[in-house]
């Protein structure tokens, strides 16, 4: 183990991470990226807000960082001994009430927005007009998984709320270079080999990409109100069993892109869709605020069989319950540090070659509860908090869930020219009407 | 095995799935104040085939059977 302010070695999910993000330069606008977004009920003051953040940022040098390898051949994340750049905090106003179209478009244009440099990895945006604001961290997920990214933004809304809350970014961080222990490594990679040798014998369906290069990523804000959050979880409890959220939600997710590829007449035989889960220890709350502690299930959904929704429930629980008793997402934490081996222009050509480089029909997340635990940011109350991540290519696709303050969003991100928005509409109504909630 | 012995068992493994001290977790606590989502509850039953012999994820499970460790573990005893 090495324990060090300055270096801290990069494990297999984050070298995926960085491979994702190499992909994503390569074909897309930027790189793997996502955005939180703070809906907030009044202005905030613009000069404070960028003093606390600057003052905030400047405690981690980690933030400053950019990844490199060192003669073990392992990449690690290069930590400056100060973190110097200023923040970047880009601020709009708007002469009346923005409409939430507008601002989603705006949020949408900052959530493709390239970092100015390999060493910037937040960029932030305030959006205001004369009665509310929306604030937004946009975050390299190099550096950050969702989770760490919301617990970072507590963090900060923390010593914001409380003079006397001081916080130390000067962390040494305690990672391994993982190159020992061979044998279990190689016998994790065979049983992730032969899960996806399984999932492989079915080709998954994916929408076509479009063509052209440097697209941007589009998206659409699902919200439910309280009384429909409350609905949808009963329909849950009802529908799939106690705390089965996930498994519901993905059920009718998976029903509404089904009628999505039916609409396109396209003959499916099966979708694919993985699910990131959260693979921290618990063990170090400041460490574990950076880089990548997850690991995914693989969900496998018969085209056939996907109008029988209590059926498809049945079927993700199974599938969902094998993986975690056979210990595959461990598993696959534990082969991918196999993958560090490989430059990334390398992995990402051997992340295309099983299941005839389609690799998904979508990606699909559920963060449940937001760790935001404070109601308000600089003295304005937080309406409501969503992400509004840029999805790997392939699928270009993306669900994702999350739930704050009694209210459920879902935003779904897709790459430009992937869905016409005919079709994105139908997917908001599909899924409205299988909630059991109200049309827009 | 007693109810007792079920109860530590399964207090021992939740603390462990949570990432809580073992003191933190208490039988009278409902599982949704353990911050427990659908994948740690997956994690639960798992460790439930494990421990206890039972596939409880095949079972038709209400709240009341999961309302607090003291009545999973009353559930448990009367599969067992």
């Amino acid at each position: 183990m090495l324990s060090s302010k300055s270096k801290r070695y990069l494990s297999g999910s984050d070298w995926v991470i960085n491979t994702l993000d190499y992909m994503m330069k390569a074909i897309t606008s930027a790189g793997n990226m996502s955005q939180i977004v703070l809906a907030l009920d009044s202005a905030i003051d613009e000069a404070a807000l960028r003093m606390r953040l600057n003052n905030f940022i400047k405690e981690f040098p980690v933030l400053q960082g950019n990844v490199t390898r060192d003669y073990k051949l392992t990449p690690y994340w290069k930590i400056p001994e100060k973190a110097e750049a200023d923040v970047n905090l880009n601020v709009y106003h708007a002469e009346g009430p923005a409409s939430c179209r507008d601002v989603l478009s705006l949020l949408g244009q900052n959530a493709n927005t390239l970092f100015k440099n390999n060493t910037e990895h937040l960029a932030f945006y305030l959006i205001r007009d004369k009665q509310e604001s929306f604030f937004a961290m946009n975050f390299d997920h190099r550096l950050f998984d969702a989770r760490g990214a919301e617990a970072f933004l507590d963090l900060f809304q923390r010593c914001l709320a409380d003079d006397d809350f001081s916080v130390s970014g000067d962390i040494c961080f305690t990672s391994s270079s993982a190159l020992t222990g061979w044998m279990k490594k190689f016998y994790a990679g065979r049983n992730v080999n032969r899960k996806i040798i399984a999932l492989s014998k079915s080709t998954p369906e994916a929408l076509p990409l479009p063509s052209g290069k440097k697209k941007s990523f589009r998206y659409r804000l699902v919200s439910f109100d309280a009384d429909e959050t409350k609905r949808i979880y009963d329909n849950a409890y009802n529908e799939a069993g106690y705390l089965m959220e996930m498994p519901y939600l993905l059920s009718v997710v998976i029903q509404t892109v089904h009628e999505l590829f039916r609409g396109r007449a396209r003959t499916a035989s099966s979708y694919l869709v993985p699910v990131s889960i959260d693979m921290r220890p618990g063990k170090d709350a400041v460490q574990e605020l950076f880089f990548n502690h997850v690991s995914y299930l693989f969900f496998q959904a018969q085209a056939d069989g996907t109008d029988n929704l209590k059926g498809l429930i049945t079927s993700v629980k199974q599938q969902m319950y094998e993986q975690v008793k056979a210990g595959f997402p461990s598993d696959l934490a534990e082969a991918s540090l196999l993958t560090r081996i490989a430059p990334l222009p390398v992995l990402g050509k051997l992340l295309h070659l099983p299941l005839k480089g389609k690799m998904a029909t979508f990606v699909f997340s559920y963060l449940g509860k937001n760790s935001q635990q404070l109601p308000e940011f600089m003295g304005a109350g937080i309406k409501n908090i969503f992400h509004m991540p840029r999805v790997p290519v392939p699928p270009g696709l993306g669900f994702f869930c999350n739930y704050f303050n009694g209210q459920l969003n879902l935003v779904i991100s897709y790459l430009e020219g992937l869905l016409q928005n005919k079709e994105i509409n139908m997917l908001e109504a599909g899924l409205r009407k299988r909630f059991g909630a109200g049309q827009v | 095995m007693t109810l007792n012995d079920i109860e530590d068992k399964l207090i021992q493994g939740i603390a462990s799935i949570t990432s809580r001290d073992k003191a933190s977790v208490e039988a009278d606590m409902p599982f949704h104040k353990l911050g427990i989502d659908s994948m740690g509850f997956v994690e639960v039953l798992v460790f439930i085939e494990k421990t206890f012999n039972l596939k409880l994820i095949e079972l038709d499970l209400t709240k009341k059977d999961f309302e607090t460790i003291h009545s999973l573990a009353s559930f448990i005893s009367r599969k067992l």
